[in-house]
């Protein structure tokens, strides 16, 4: 009876078909786009690699992709230095622990829009809470509105606050999967907590860290609501990330082609930081069969 | 339990700062829309004041398209949730018991677009869905958002179904049952806390996504986030309390629902991401 039938093959199906219909092939299709020169009202024309050559030619392009490396390095470490703080913390004596775990998961069922609301709210210049909290200490203000770096500031702590659950979680499951006797034996042989946390439960737990860094670089990389709905990119096109100047091109300017240029260099990257646990994967799958 | 009481107290301090840190700021906009207007931006901060429904009237009086864009992220929601779950179902129950190399391949082309950012499919699919009429329906953005959590769904319930012991499929086949009948009514209740899991994510996102809504949907398929945004980026200036209001109304069904059900969001995670 556990021979494959199929009947099987049309259970796995519609997986595979939403998989293929909705991102595989369009994404293939973004591929050939990248190459020609596509807009309302036209069948694509092929150009070649002419939208990479305007694309690399054009200035903001590059401070968007500036902008958008800064974001993501920000948004990564920062996440997961308080994650593996925060899940080290946990895993040791705290009251309540449920229900503090159920709080620092909150975060996680907050849509984007609604993140963005509490940060502007706590921001608005003058009489929004941290402001107002700056100004009284006189110092000065978060100028969000006009300082495309404090922008970007705030867009990251945003970023961190709403995806720090995600990074908390996975770092917090295989930190409570260390043996206690481990740290036990490392305390009898007279290591100091520094040195039980660098030789011990840090090794133990790097391949979580590492699944937690691709994941998050990846994720991390596409980020467009909190820019779009805090600053829209501005002013002047100076807070701009990767996929708000893709959906300025192709949704402001109608240029296709040119914003699959950005998308197929977005996709090609992903892929890049992907590799290594790709490759694990492949590995991994195939010998076990 | 032989720290010191310094150490614990340290403990104590770092847990309230992650506490304020992560529900600081969605307490201040629950709490805020029970505020006056005029409380709302008081100086200093107020923290003790009369509640009132003010806010939550004038949303309804002043954005009449709330609750009926509620109820789309509602219809959007249940569908990619039901839609994911039944996929998932039968292709993960395929993919705990069989093993062929095309299978695993297909395993490992899932795994593969899990890496995809999201954004670059709207721009080929923008014309075609123009062209189908398929622009602004509430079945799009079910088979979109559906799309991007049947990886990881697949994923979650396999790792759940594979600790069900097979003898009791062999049990149910030897009785006469057909596979249909062995999948719902022997593994499908077993594999009850994988669909939990499962569900979470793909629901989690459905009723907060923005990106797919706001480039595919215009009026009748609009969904809650989108209005919320609107909200946010009006020209003659915010009404804070009325934003306020609808981001509440937005965020406490699903918070609930993420805080119940918290132990699957932990382990669906590390079904998906951690396993192979």
């Amino acid at each position: 009876m556990w021979t494959l039938r199929p009947v099987h093959y049309l259970m796995v199906a519609p997986v595979h078909l939403l998989l293929l219909v909705f991102i595989f092939v369009p994404a293939l299709y973004v591929g050939w786009l990248s190459l020609t020169h596509s807009s309302f009202g036209g069948p694509p024309e092929f150009v070649g690699l002419e939208n990479y050559a305007t694309m690399l030619a054009d200035r903001i392009f590059w401070r968007s992709f500036w902008n958008t490396f800064l974001v993501v390095n920000i948004v990564v470490y920062g996440e997961l230095a308080l994650g593996l703080g925060l899940a080290l913390l946990l895993a040791g004596w705290v009251p309540f622990k449920r229900v503090v775990i159920a709080i620092i998961l909150a975060p996680y069922a907050i849509t984007e829009v609604t993140a963005v609301i509490m940060w502007r709210y706590m921001l608005e210049p003058d009489v929004g809470m941290i402001n107002y909290a700056l100004k009284s200490l006189g110092v000065p203000q978060i100028e969000w509105a006009v300082e495309p770096f404090s922008a970007l500031m705030v867009v990251s702590v945003l970023a961190i606050w709403q995806h720090l659950p995600f990074t908390f979680l996975i770092l917090y499951a295989a930190v409570t999967t260390i043996p206690n006797e481990l740290i036990e034996s490392a305390k009898v042989d007279g290591a100091t907590p520094w040195q039980t946390f660098w030789f011990v439960k840090l090794r133990l737990i790097l391949p979580a860290v590492f699944v937690a860094l691709m994941f998050r670089y990846i994720f991390a990389m596409r980020i467009f609501s909190e820019v779009w709905l805090l600053t829209e990119g501005g002013p002047a096109r100076m807070t701009e990330v990767l996929a708000v100047y893709l959906y300025r091109q192709a949704f402001r300017y109608h240029e296709f082609g040119a914003a699959s240029a950005t998308g197929w260099m977005l996709l090609l990257l992903s892929l890049v930081i992907a590799l290594p646990y790709l490759r694990a994967m492949y590995v991994k799958m195939f010998r076990d069969g | 339990m032989d720290e010191s009481w310094r150490t614990r107290a340290i403990r104590l301090v770092l847990i309230a700062i992650a506490i304020v840190w992560s529900g600081f700021p969605i307490f201040l906009v629950v709490m805020s829309s029970f505020k006056d207007v005029r409380e709302i931006f008081a100086v200093p901060p107020s923290f003790f004041f009369t509640p009132t429904l003010d806010s939550y009237r004038r949303l309804g009086q002043l954005w009449p398209a709330f609750y009926p864009n509620m109820l789309n992220s509602l219809i959007i929601t249940t569908g990619a949730t039901m839609l994911t779950v039944v996929v998932t179902s039968m292709a993960g129950y395929v993919y705990a018991r069989y093993s062929s190399r095309l299978l695993t391949g297909s395993a490992f082309f899932m795994i593969f677009v899990r890496m995809f950012p999201p954004i670059i499919i709207t721009l080929p699919l923008f014309p075609v869905v123009n062209l189908l009429g398929m622009s602004d329906t509430h079945f799009l953005l079910i088979l979109l958002y559906s799309s991007f959590f049947v990886s990881l769904g697949t994923w979650i319930m396999r790792a759940f179904i594979e600790q069900i012991p097979r003898e009791l499929e062999e049990a149910a086949f030897v009785d006469g049952a057909n596979l249909l009948q062995t999948l719902t009514r022997v593994i499908l209740p077993l594999a009850a806390q994988g669909i939990v899991a499962s569900s979470i994510f793909v629901l989690v996102f459905s009723w907060n996504e923005f990106i797919f809504a706001l480039i595919f949907t215009t009026r009748d398929a609009k969904t809650a986030p989108l209005i919320i945004a609107e909200m946010l980026s009006t020209a003659d200036g915010v009404e804070w309390g009325i934003l306020f209001a609808a981001a509440t109304i937005q965020l406490l069904p699903v918070l609930v629902f993420v805080i119940a059900v918290q132990r699957y969001v932990v382990a669906g995670l590390q079904a998906g991401a951690v396993k192979g």
